[in-house]
């Protein structure tokens, strides 16, 4: 049993980090009906940014606030180039799109930051607290990834329940039409929502970095546990990505505790095809049904 | 107040609506009526920026309102109620209101959510309520509700009775007569359900193929036999 309760544990922080690249999937996938697959490749390459930013400052905190600003930067040019020249209707054109930009940031990121693997230096400490008489397997800094993540979650709560623009996005994202009939500029929102996911992935991935290590391909494995967290959280639902990330980070936790971390992947998977079969909708969705 | 002068669209190479002149003075009910296909949603559409016209235009107050996109012409005080579900089922009754002020100045905005409020009294009492849980005429009252929240001086319905029972209908549309009267407001009502919009309206247009092929006051249209069974058919 305490096993067990370890292996939560210690699901809590990627748990966290998960949960934050579902949600900035599902921030995209809202409003535009596009699966972002070049989310990881741009959290990967603001990574990178912030690296350099911290070895350049020596500031952690300098470094994720960069990265935050990066990855707006960044959503922005990504939906620019990219996603604007795609017909709106055509979704599965645009998602081919994403998929190419993933593959040219990675291709980039390996020309700009040669040598493979690097580590990215801790900003606190990541050995288990000792406490009550023993070690247990979260640390500070798991604390302060599940600390940045609720107030993440906390801001775009009250971003789209009590300000102006959250109800423009949420309009936008539900119906256009009467969104730009009511008066919300919705290309200017929609670019907006590209750059505030840009944003949320860049913090998920200046997070999970100093627990794994960066490279251009590093965060690849990430993206496929949040895609199955958000596909399963239901795709339109912030509550869907958060908690089914959650659950997902705790998961692969316990799978690589009692099996083998390379299975972690595979039960995912598992674990999305069982979605599928049973509550293709996924489980809090706002629609009925939905195509697969 | 909302002058429409030879107004062309073309879908392809099909014309929707030729060389249509209309003149929607304040204060009145101003009525587009004919058969399905006529046209009817396409000029709606044009007026409200979401079709572009081919040739012609529209002018609100001497300013040139085709052309432009749909955020900016309703911030020239051209509102449109769209056919259909124009409300948005997954916000709330309140934050659809919210919704179609967002651009306004707060205390403007708060002003009108009040008169909104009072002259659809059960929006007030629903305000926290999704827009799905709404029965078919509160949600009418609520998609017109949204459009007024701009302050328009123009208000574009279309075809509000569309799946309606007709008390409501009437109760909808004499509502809207009042309103055109008491605030000064120039509507432009089309409808498939002549009789209907004939009664509130001063003024009625008859739209066949894309054409105008009468304006008469409304007791006029109704009573012309010929015309009712060549273009309304009923």
């Amino acid at each position: 049993m305490t096993t067990f309760i370890d292996y939560l544990l210690g699901g809590l922080g990627s748990g966290a980090i998960i949960a934050l690249m579902a949600l900035a999937l599902v921030l995209i996938w809202r409003s535009t009906r596009v699966v972002n697959f070049a989310q990881v490749g741009q959290a990967m390459f603001t990574t990178f940014i912030a690296l350099s930013i911290q070895t350049w400052t020596g500031s952690w905190y300098v470094a994720l606030i960069g990265a935050l600003a990066a990855g707006a930067v960044l959503g922005v040019i990504v939906q620019y180039l990219v996603l604007r020249p795609v017909k709106r209707s055509d979704t599965s054109g645009a998602i081919i799109a994403t998929f190419g930009v993933l593959i040219a940031l990675q291709a980039a990121a390996g020309m700009i930051w040669p040598g493979g693997s690097q580590a990215f230096p801790q900003p606190f400490n990541n050995s288990g607290i000792e406490f009550a008489g023993r070690v247990w397997p979260i640390s500070i800094y798991d604390f302060v990834v599940i600390g940045i993540t609720a107030l993440l979650v906390l801001g775009l709560t009250l971003l789209f329940t009590k300000t102006s623009l959250g109800l423009s996005m949420r309009a936008a994202a539900f119906n256009p039409e009467v969104a730009r009939l009511s008066g919300v500029r919705v290309s200017r929102v929609l670019t907006f929502g590209w750059a505030l996911a840009g944003s949320v992935g860049a913090v998920a991935g200046v997070l999970v970095a100093p627990v794994s290590t960066i490279s251009p391909n590093s965060f690849d494995i990430l993206l496929v546990f949040a895609f199955v967290a958000a596909v399963i959280g239901g795709l339109d639902s912030l509550i869907g990505a958060i908690s089914i990330g959650v659950f997902t980070g705790l998961v692969i936790s316990l799978v690589s505790g009692y099996s083998d971390s390379g299975n972690a992947p595979v039960v995912a998977l598992l674990l999305l095809a069982l979605n599928l079969i049973l509550k293709p909708e996924g489980i809090f969705s706002h629609h009925k049904a939905r195509s697969v | 107040m909302l002058t429409i002068t030879d107004l062309s669209v073309n879908y392809g190479a099909v014309q929707a609506l030729s060389s249509v002149s209309i003149e929607v003075p304040k204060g009145e009910v101003t009525a587009v009526i004919g058969a399905n296909g006529a046209g009817k949603s396409t000029l709606m559409r044009t007026l409200s920026g979401l079709v572009k016209p081919g040739s012609g235009g529209a002018t609100v107050g001497g300013v040139t309102i085709t052309g432009r996109k749909p955020e900016d012409i309703v911030r020239l005080g051209v509102s449109l109620v769209p056919e259909g579900r124009s409300t948005i089922p997954e916000l709330t009754v309140e934050e659809n209101l919210r919704l179609g002020g967002l651009w306004r100045d707060k205390a403007e905005r708060n002003s009108t959510h009040a008169q909104v409020f009072d002259l659809f009294p059960v929006l007030a009492q629903r305000r926290k309520m999704r827009a799905d849980t709404l029965s078919g005429g509160e949600r009418q009252q609520l998609a017109i509700g949204r459009a007024l929240m701009s302050d328009p001086r123009v208000l574009l319905l279309d075809e509000p009775s569309l799946g309606l029972a007709p008390l409501i209908v009437t109760q909808i549309l004499e509502l809207v007569s009042r309103l055109a009267r008491e605030s000064d407001l120039a509507v432009l009502l089309v409808e498939q359900n002549a009789v209907t919009a004939l009664r509130v309206a001063t003024t009625g247009v008859v739209l066949n193929l894309g054409k105008v092929v009468m304006v008469g006051s409304g007791a006029e249209i109704a009573s012309d036999e010929q015309l009712r069974q060549a273009y309304l058919g009923y």
